[in-house]
């Protein structure tokens, strides 16, 4: 299978620096990274890690101060590549004496999309993401959530081919959560690749096919979200509701084939254990990537390294 | 203070800003390839040329829609700011403005004057101000609320950035202008009892004969800097005019109507009750024809109108009898008129200059020369966006609206100091030295003729001085002449505005500085981050 890298990093560092050139803080080191054509990748890390960099450095909103970064196949700094991304800023910064229809209205002039093209498109985005009820009414008067909604709206009026969402579920009510995955979905199963940033892992977990942990702007675990997280020593049985005699039952059904029961209860979201881990290795060993499985940190053994090196 | 219209040497101006432009992008470019060769080794320049080229492709694909879709914006910002505003203000001066001008008991044409003066200040002065603001602030705004952010993020180009944001405030500056324009007129025509009429002057070249008959220039009588030069009443001294392209008009019975606006000066009282006598006479210089028209008194401070009939008669000395001579026909070859005004009092002068005679061509209405002049305010209005939405691509709101009220500033007020300055420096006539020798002069009590004691010091002095003289030679060639756009002037004279004198240097001014302004606008916003700091 011949899978075409969407994005390619490479050795890209980025150092923030005052109005004297003088080095504030070293926001990303040495960062190599690829993501494929049609895959869902998610940028993980606490905050201040270096994920908004990661992807304004990748729109060519910052310049990198060392490393190579090719978007769709050209350098960061083209514009041209701009007619299939979409981006959804960390938060909307949009027009805000504009109302919803004019937002997207311009934003598709800025595609040369036809008259009756961006009208189309502009109706329809606003009924998906919601806002229907308020598409009149200046953004100044809207809502966290509902700027978010907008902003949406708006990464997606070019019917992008790459989608770049900087923490896309933020300040949206669960349904909304529910719906952003739903779409993310529907743009992976559409043949989009998305790449996001979240702080929400149980949403990543559920959406992204590879995610890559960063602390500190540097990459700690990066591989495929089952693979990351399967503990083949592990099986996990999910049924409904047993009581006491049915458990007792298992058991010893368990004893029988030498197995022991090491914890009942509901499934937890395993991707936060890997997070939190990461981050607390990370802490605790400065300047080393993390390899889930080299160390008894959460306390259960885990597989072999899943996260190699991409490059 | 003279009104003196010039024509403009635009074939010269455009060649000097070819020059300058050229020179000032090479240097630049050089210095660029050299500090990114040694920064960087070779991949420097390459990525220097790398810039170079990316600005052609962006130029050459530059999309109108984006552009038009981007200036929409930025009117609409503006228009939602509620800039429109500063009507409310325009409302209230005139409403109040009339109470002070009016009243005053001149003389019509004088309180015309003041009223015109009046309205086209009041235009000014709320245009700039709103657009200089606008202009200077939009961009920085866009940064720092990061909305830019999503625009550049879209296939916008920063060219197409530039201009959205230049022609979209040039639009809210034309509105103001159109409006407070329109309004203004009526203004002035319902204020102003006498009609109003744009004369059209038609101006020609001077030169002087002395006493003696001989060519040479005229008396000083005394103000060095004084534009008229004197010529003697009963004597040989004559203010010599040449004019061309001197036709018939539609009617070919009629002659030519001249004006002159000489000015008496008096060295004794004489005749108090008449004005001093002043003599036109037409010759041709082909046929060594020569006819004296009739003396007029000079009126001084108004116009003074001499009809010239197309047949004219003339006292033929030789044959002792009245010859009828036609004015087209007899006393002017190839479309020239030469035309002589002699002093007739004795010991009195006359002062003349280049635009105190010249051919009345038929009068137009005030309208067009009102709306030339407020298309001079427009003008400058749009140069002000230039160079305000320039200066705010790499500077923030406060420093981008100083810079710019700056170089309005230097451009309009320091213009005739700066120009005085360095005309006298590379001419060698500046008394004193250049600002730190005139410093030690005055602190050592030195007078300017006495020349400083050749040295070390003497020498480093002068050098500083020399440099000083430099970056004020750059200054005044880079801040534009503001002036050009003053057509206040001509109407409040009552003449038209002329197009090659007025309207073709605030158009070239204008434009003189578009493409540099994109130039330095575009690497501003591509060569930086827009990360709000
Ligand atoms: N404009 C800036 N100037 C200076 N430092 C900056 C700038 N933007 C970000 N940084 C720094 O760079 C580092 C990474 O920031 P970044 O915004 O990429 O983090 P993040 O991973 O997106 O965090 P969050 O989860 O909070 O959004 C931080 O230390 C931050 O302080
Ligand atoms: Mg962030």
């Amino acid at each position: 299978m011949q899978t075409e890298n969407v994005i390619e990093i490479r050795n890209l560092s980025k150092v923030y620096r005052d109005f004297w050139g003088r080095r504030k803080v070293q926001a990303l080191k040495s960062l190599s990274l690829d993501v494929k054509k049609g895959e869902v990748f998610g940028l993980l890390g606490p905050n201040g890690s270096g994920k908004t960099t990661t992807l304004k450095l990748l729109l060519g909103l910052l310049f990198p101060s060392d490393g190579e970064i090719r978007v769709l196949g050209k350098p960061a700094a083209d514009v041209d590549k701009n007619e299939r991304i979409g981006y959804l800023p960390e938060e909307s910064y949009l027009y805000r004496f504009l109302n919803a229809e004019e937002t997207l209205e311009f934003y598709g002039r800025l595609f040369k999309m036809p008259a009756e093209e961006r009208r189309k498109r502009a109706d329809e985005l606003i009924k998906q993401v919601g806002l229907d009820h308020a598409r009149r009414r200046q953004l100044k008067e809207y809502s966290k959530g509902m700027t978010r909604r907008i902003g949406l709206a708006q990464a997606l009026i070019n019917d992008p081919d790459l989608v770049m969402l900087d923490e896309p579920t933020s300040g949206l009510d669960p349904i909304g959560t529910r719906e952003m995955k739903d779409m993310i979905i529907r743009l992976k199963e559409q043949g989009k690749t998305v790449v996001m940033c979240s702080h929400l892992l149980a949403d990543v977990q559920d959406v992204c096919d590879r995610i890559a942990i960063l602390y500190a702007g540097e990459l700690k675990v990066m591989g495929r979200v089952d693979e990351l997280l399967s503990e083949q020593d592990e099986t996990q049985l999910l049924t409904s509701r047993l009581n006491d005699e049915a458990l007792a039952e298992v058991r010893q059904v368990l004893e029988r084939h030498n197995a022991k029961m090491l914890k009942v209860g509901h499934p937890t979201a395993s991707l936060e254990d890997l997070f939190l881990r990461t981050v607390d290795e990370s802490r605790a060993r400065p300047g080393r990537r993390f390899m889930p499985g080299e160390d008894g940190a959460a306390g259960t053994p885990a597989p072999a390294p899943a996260a190699t090196p991409e490059s | 203070m003279n009104f003196n219209p010039l024509p403009y040497p635009i074939g010269q101006a455009v060649i000097f800003w070819l020059i300058l432009f050229g020179s000032v992008t090479g240097i630049v470019l050089a210095i660029a390839l050299f500090t990114s060769l040694v920064a960087r080794g070779l991949k420097g320049p390459a990525a220097v040329l790398g810039q170079v080229r990316d600005f052609a492709v962006d130029m050459i694909r530059l999309s109108p829609r984006r552009v038009f879709a981007l200036s929409s914006l930025t009117f609409k910002e503006a228009i939602r700011r509620k800039a429109l505003l500063i009507f409310v203000v325009f409302a209230l001066l005139f409403m109040f403005g009339g109470w002070f001008l009016s009243g005053t008991g001149e003389r019509p044409d004088e309180q015309a004057r003041v009223y015109i003066s009046f309205v086209l200040r009041v235009i000014g002065w709320l245009t700039l101000p709103v657009v200089l603001l606008l202009s200077c602030w939009g961009i920085p705004e866009d940064i720092r609320a990061r909305s830019l952010h999503t625009v550049v993020t879209k296939p916008a180009r920063r060219n197409e950035i530039f201009l959205g944001r230049f022609l979209g405030f040039s639009a809210v500056g034309s509105i103001i202008v159109v409006i407070m324009g329109v309004v203004g007129y009526f203004w002035i025509v319902r204020q102003t009892p006498s009609d109003l009429v744009a004369r059209v002057p038609r101006y020609g070249d001077l030169a002087f004969l002395d006493r003696e008959g001989n060519p040479g220039r005229g008396v000083n009588v005394g103000d060095m800097w004084e534009f008229r030069s004197y010529v003697e009443g009963a004597t040989r001294a004559r203010g010599l005019w040449r004019f061309k392209d001197v036709y018939p008009g539609d009617n070919p019975d009629e002659g030519l109507v001249l004006e002159s606006r000489f000015e008496a000066f008096r060295t004794h009282k004489g005749d108090m009750e008449r004005g001093l006598l002043c003599e036109l006479s037409f010759f041709n210089p082909e046929t060594e024809l020569r006819v004296r028209h009739r003396p007029f008194q000079v009126k001084e401070f108004s116009q003074n109108e001499i009809k010239i009939d197309r047949k004219l008669s003339m006292y033929d000395e030789e044959t002792n009898t009245t010859k009828e001579v036609d004015l087209f026909d007899d006393l002017i070859t190839d479309g020239t008129l030469y035309v002589e005004a002699r002093a007739i009092d004795p010991g009195q002068y006359l002062g003349m200059a280049r635009p105190d005679l010249f051919i009345r061509m038929a009068n137009r209405p005030f309208y067009v020369g009102y709306a030339k002049a407020v298309f001079g305010i427009w003008m400058m209005a749009i140069l002000v966006v230039a160079l305000g939405v320039t200066a705010s691509c790499f500077v923030k709101g406060p420093v981008a609206t100083l810079l710019t009220l700056t170089f309005l500033i230097i451009g309009q007020g320091f213009r005739e100091f700066m120009d005085r300055m360095v005309f006298q420096n590379l001419n060698n006539v500046l008394a004193g030295g250049g600002p730190v020798e005139s410093w030690i002069r005055l602190i050592r009590h030195m007078n300017p003729q006495v020349p400083m004691e050749p040295g070390v010091s003497t020498s480093i002095i002068q050098f500083v001085d020399a440099r000083m003289f430099d970056l004020l030679w750059i200054v005044q060639h880079i801040v534009p002449d503001f002036r050009h756009f003053r057509m206040a002037p001509y109407i409040a004279n009552g003449f038209d505005v002329n197009f090659e004198s007025a309207i073709v240097p605030g158009l070239a001014v204008m434009f003189g500085y578009l493409l540099p302004c994109l130039l330095l606008g575009y690497f501003s916003l591509k060569l930086r981050e827009l990360e709000a700091k």
